[in-house]
């Protein structure tokens, strides 16, 4: 076991180095000045053009650059954000945890009613409720998040005034605790419906074909000769359909960190996406590229961490 | 092997009655936290608390050694820190007399080149500790340093040198005579602590802890900053020139103008910066009984800018826009009072010159030259443009008067006006071509000088020596490469006119009109909104909020949360 | 082959026939609408028709530019359209070649390529795109339709590479290999033809995704420049409006939904008719 983890552990460093070459490669490759935005609100001379170039150290050669920005990376600095003046490690850090909690919501709705949902389609195939169920949950995958939360935010926020349509907390709230819970909590609902209405519809379809797939095996028809019960049988063909959830589970990581993008932009939830989506708009190079270093190593690790699981669960892996 | 089809349930088994009772009980949940009762009620706190939905969130109040010259940095920066003095209500930046006093107590000038301030002895930082002279010198000598701060570099580089006489006065050198002396002391760079960040070499300022709580000597003092969200601040009460009634102050973010305007009307913010495109929001504003309106002037300015040179070769001057008449022509043949009062409504006014409505120096000029269609015609004949072949469009030695326009797709008011502008100057035998592009492609095509005529816009600081950016032969904005050296000399000498420059400058404005390198389109008030329970409310044009220490907060109108 | 059974097959199913009439409908419309309505780029009467409700004159209102909202969707659909079927012919092309390669070879090929598509896979493709998209150059139609075919194919490559793992352990194969048949000859003659089938359910599958990716990239602003209309950007122009003028913002939206609805529901009843054991 201790030998495969290490293999495994190892693949994923791997893979990572090559995530890091290529984005390192596509921000130096590509066309434009990433600071020539900088002198909009006041015009600067050559000199001082140059000046803030030596800074960023722009006119060194490439490898150089590759290996000052390696460096940085393992000392956890990667680099000061052209439009805020800070560091970018400072910036993108202070943004996670709120995109962890949306994410982190919507993965449980996905794992507690898309799961649900999706078993009870399989139980029930064929019947009226499977059927607009699929109906529904092809619609919710087919439907752009981005414009969903708009509508949701105009309608549920501004129109009906139920909930409110931005950010994470009202920032005149004095009292704590329970009170600043709530408040958040308020705030995050249509976010994390937005989200869950697109991820879910997916769980729902994996899941009901992968308990489809589960409920063939022949053990189950022994099973119900046997006399257990349906629940017991159902619990049975439902462990063995665990496997592809977690393979949904890291699967799910990189579109929900895609999905966050549009979702934070348009409720202003501020987290890791809409501090990309600013970036984008402000051709900030090094927060973006930050931004895409941590989405990237967080994806490699669900995926470790998937394997992990997987092995624990199956023996079969380990050997393989 | 076999195929097992699943028999369905006959009745609701108890898994599912189970589950029916966890969704009523997420819905109640839900509907509890969407109930209004759940929001707090208003309190005192509230009430005189000010809320002000921006559009960027401030990640570095302190643009004075950062790069980070952001709006909503300065926003912050202003509550944060006091600078030597302040404009006056007339915002004319040139002379001695037209500021109002601030850090500094008084001022004495010692000689055409020589400046003293006296600072205010009451005057503290928030951690206690007085304003020194030392302090002063500190600020301006990482200021004055291009390795530093290369922008405000530029902008200072008429001091000579800065130095403190005892610990209560700052003296300013200057290079020469001119009329903005006290403006480039006072309105660019706000002091900042030197018993704080001396000790923080240059480079790794953008590291230190000041950043995340910094220490200043203005109105407001730091609290806290959300990331992502809202900066708070809370009042000085030691602030020395008396304490703020408004006794907090939340800068939150909302990247788009929708958003924003979304928290106004849902009571979720007290104030916001200009009301977004189209009119028609700003008369929801208005409807709304706790909100009031305030027109302030806006620095924005937009033209059509005639490129001076060749589009394909810079070297050589523009085949048609080089002459004077046929630029003349293009600005008699377009009505712009009626596309100002189309586009922007009661917002707008046609400007004379490049002179917005910030700028001190348009009062007293003249109006702008109203549509004239048979001048137009007559001078674009005289030179020699006619349509020999009946298309509609004049030609001159086989070559059509086509042009093309640039304009961003960033701004409606430009892209509406755009359109219009085609459409006027079809009747007079122009061929106006649009090319619409994404903001920054528009950019690199304006810095390349890549266009005939450009759909510009700039904002302008309240110093009219500002224009020479733009207008003067080596202004580093001056992409058309207009130059005309009598505007040099021009500018030269309305910048060195110590007092009473008002005319020097109409003369700058007149003779940038005749010649005409540009038709002057726009300049528009922008339309804030601000709830009526604050009163005394002035907002500055050149920073909306630096007034807040003034206001006052009655009683009325509470602020209603949403869900009310 | 077993595609042409497939097709008919989908078309079988209520929903296949559902999705593939709406596709017919879309393209058609695509095709001829331009020629029958308006021009989409046409600003009538710049004040007072500004985002006027929905008329007889125009079905779908018009925009704060007073444009026919209707047009304008329709112009889009022919962009979206094409950027998919483009994109996705090109991911596809990609997609086969690598896991064909990878898969057949095996050994040193396969493990470098194989970890090169772990560690593009490893960054969304929206942050992918948003990198090489966030130049202050414009970015010519074409570029970003290539851009994002190239960034589309790692996934159906392990597919199609798990595919070949399976089919290389096939009679005909191994009886292929015994005669001495060229490399070249075994990819091309027996693999390829055997993963048309995935292949083409991927592509399908792959088509809603470029729309719906191609829409987000536009509402950041980095997709089809305007003023050519595509629908992600007219969901973006909507916003100021989303109170007073909602018809801007739905009709696209809607539009996007349906598309994507019908892709995915042709790509399912393909996977399904493919499929022998049936879902």
């Amino acid at each position: 076991m201790r030998r495969w983890l290490l293999r495994r552990a190892l693949q994923s460093l791997v893979t990572l180095a090559v995530a890091l070459v290529i984005l390192f490669l596509l921000m130096h490759v590509l066309p434009g000045d990433p600071l020539s935005r900088v002198g909009e609100g006041r015009p600067l001379t050559l000199e001082q053009m140059q000046a803030l170039r030596d800074r960023y150290g722009l006119d060194r050669p490439l490898v150089e650059q590759l290996w000052s920005f390696v460096v940085g990376l393992v000392h956890g600095d990667l680099g000061v954000s052209i439009e805020y003046a800070r560091p970018v490690t400072g910036l993108v850090f202070e943004r996670l945890p709120a995109t962890l909690l949306l994410g982190g919501t919507v993965l449980l709705l996905n794992f507690t009613v898309g799961l649900w949902l999706g078993v009870r389609q399989a139980v029930r195939k064929d019947s009226p409720e499977d059927r607009w169920l699929t109906t529904l949950s092809l619609a919710g995958y087919a439907t752009p998040s981005f414009w969903l939360g708009l509508v949701l935010a105009w309608l549920v926020g501004v129109h009906w005034r139920l909930l409110p349509p931005a950010g994470m907390r009202n920032p005149l709230l004095d009292a704590g605790g329970l009170a600043a819970v709530a408040d958040v909590a308020r705030h995050l609902v249509l976010p994390a419906i937005t989200l869950s209405v697109v991820s879910i519809a997916g769980t729902m379809r994996y899941q009901r074909s992968a308990m489809l797939e589960a409920l063939r095996f022949p053990y189950i028809l022994t099973a119900r000769a046997k006399g257990l019960t349906e629940r017991q049988v159902l619990w049975h063909g439902w462990r063995n359909a665990l496997f592809p959830v977690l393979t949904l589970f890291g699967l799910w990581l990189p579109i929900l960190v895609s999905g966050s993008v549009f979702v934070e932009s348009v409720f202003a939830w501020p987290g890791l996406g809409s501090l990309a989506a600013a970036a984008v708009g402000n051709r900030d190079y090094p927060l973006l590229m930050g931004a895409a270093i941590l989405v990237a190593g967080m994806v490699i690790l669900a995926g470790f961490l998937t394997d992990v699981a997987y092995a624990l669960l199956d023996p079969r892996v380990r050997y393989s | 092997m076999t195929h097992w089809t699943p028999r369905p349930a006959a009745s609701p088994t108890p898994a599912a009655r189970r589950a029916r009772v966890i969704f009523a009980g997420i819905g109640l949940a839900v509907s509890a936290l969407a109930s209004p009762r759940a929001v707090p009620a208003q309190t005192e706190s509230a009430r005189t608390s000010f809320v002000v939905a921006t559009g960027d969130e401030a990640t570095v109040p302190i643009p004075t050694l950062l790069e980070g010259g952001s709006v909503a940095n300065r926003d912050v920066a202003d509550q944060l820190f006091a600078r030597l003095g302040q404009l006056g209500p007339t915002l004319i930046t040139s002379g001695d007399r037209a500021f109002e006093p601030l850090l500094a107590r008084s001022w004495t000038r010692r000689d055409s080149v020589t400046l003293a301030f006296d600072l205010d002895p009451r005057a503290t930082w928030h951690d206690g500790k007085p304003v020194t002279a030392e302090d002063v010198v500190f600020t301006f000598r990482r200021a004055r340093d291009p390795a530093v701060s290369p922008g405000l570099a530029n902008l200072l580089r008429r001091i000579v040198s800065v130095t403190a006489e005892g610990g209560r006065k700052v003296v300013f050198r200057y290079t020469e005579p001119y009329g903005e002396q006290l403006y480039d002391a006072v309105f660019h760079v706000a002091p900042l602590p030197a018993h704080l960040l001396a000790s923080i070499p240059a480079e790794s300022l953008a590291y230190a802890a000041y950043v995340q709580a910094p220490v200043g000597s203005g109105p407001y003092r730091w609290v806290r900053r959300v990331p992502g969200e809202f900066v708070e601040l809370a009042a000085n009460e030691r602030f020395f020139l008396g304490a703020p009634a408004v006794r907090r102050v939340i800068f939150r973010k909302a990247v788009d103008g929708a958003a924003r305007l979304n928290m106004l009307l849902a009571g979720e913010a007290d104030a916001t910066e200009n009301i977004p495109a189209p009119p028609s929001n700003v008369a929801r504003v208005s409807a709304d009984k706790n909100l009031r309106v305030i027109p302030v002037p806006s620095p924005t300015l937009g033209y059509l800018l005639f490129n001076q040179r060749d589009s394909r070769d810079r070297n050589r001057p523009h085949p048609t826009l080089s002459d004077r008449d046929v630029r003349r022509a293009i600005g008699l043949a377009l009505d712009r009072r009626l596309m100002v009062r189309a586009v922007l409504g009661n917002a707008g006014e046609v400007p004379y010159g490049p002179a917005p409505t910030t700028l001190w120096i348009r009062y007293g000029t003249p109006a702008a030259a109203p549509m004239n269609l048979r001048e137009a015609r007559r001078l674009l004949d005289s030179r020699g443009w006619t349509d020999h072949d009946g298309d509609g469009v004049r030609e001159r030695e086989g070559r059509p008067l086509t042009l093309s326009l640039i304009v961003p797709t960033s701004s409606p008011i430009r892209l509406q006006m755009a359109q219009m502008a085609q459409e006027q100057l079809r009747a007079v035998g122009v061929r106006l071509v649009l090319d619409q592009m994404d903001f920054r492609v528009y950019l690199e095509r304006r810095d390349a000088g890549a266009f005939d005529v450009d759909f510009a816009s700039t904002s302008l600081d309240p110093s009219p020596s500002g224009l020479g950016q733009g207008w003067s032969c080596q202004g580093l904005t001056n992409v058309a490469r207009y130059c005309d050296p009598a505007v040099d000399s021009l500018i030269d000498a309305a910048i060195r006119t110590r007092e009473g420059a008002g005319p020097a400058w109409h003369a700058v404005l007149r003779r940038i009109e005749d010649d005409a390198p540009a038709v002057f389109m726009y300049t528009l008030n922008y339309m804030y909104a601000v709830n009526r329970r604050f009163t005394n409310v002035r907002i500055r044009p050149e920073s909306p909020w630096l007034g807040l220490r003034e206001w006052t907060v009655g009683p009325q109108g509470a602020r209603r949360p949403a869900g009310d | 082959m077993a595609e042409d059974g497939a097709l008919r097959a989908a078309w079988r199913t209520p929903r296949g026939r559902a999705g593939l009439g709406f596709l017919t409908f879309l393209c058609l419309l695509a095709l001829l609408g331009p020629r029958l309505l308006p021009d989409p780029f046409r600003q009538f009467g710049i004040v007072e028709l500004q985002s006027a409700r929905p008329s007889a004159e125009h079905p779908f209102g018009t925009d704060q530019l007073s444009r026919d909202v209707l047009s304008r969707v329709v112009t889009g659909a022919r962009v979206s359209l094409a950027v998919a079927a483009i994109a996705v012919a090109l991911s596809a092309t990609l997609g086969a070649a690598v896991g064909l390669v990878a898969g057949y070879l095996g050994g040193a090929v396969d493990a470098v390529l194989m970890r090169l598509v772990d560690g593009a896979l490893a960054v969304p493709r929206l942050f992918l795109l948003m990198l090489v998209l966030a130049v202050p150059t414009r970015v010519p139609l074409l570029a970003l339709i290539l851009l994002i075919g190239a960034t589309g194919w790692f996934g159906t490559s392990r597919m199609i590479r798990a595919e070949v793992l399976r089919l290389r352990e096939e009679t005909y194969v191994r009886a292929a290999e015994a005669l001495g048949a060229s490399r070249r000859r075994i990819i091309f003659r027996h693999l390829l033809v055997n993963t048309t089938g995935p292949l083409l359910v991927a592509a399908t599958l792959g088509v809603g995704d470029v729309i719906l990716l191609e829409a987000g990239l536009s509402f950041l602003g980095l997709g089809v420049q305007p003023p050519t209309p595509s629908w992600g950007g007219m969901i973006f122009d909507a916003r100021p409006v989303l109170e007073s003028a909602p018809w801007v913002g739905i009709f696209p939206g809607v539009m996007i939904t349906l598309t994507v609805l019908a892709t995915n529901l042709v790509g399912d009843a393909l996977r399904d008719a493919l499929d022998p054991r049936g879902a």
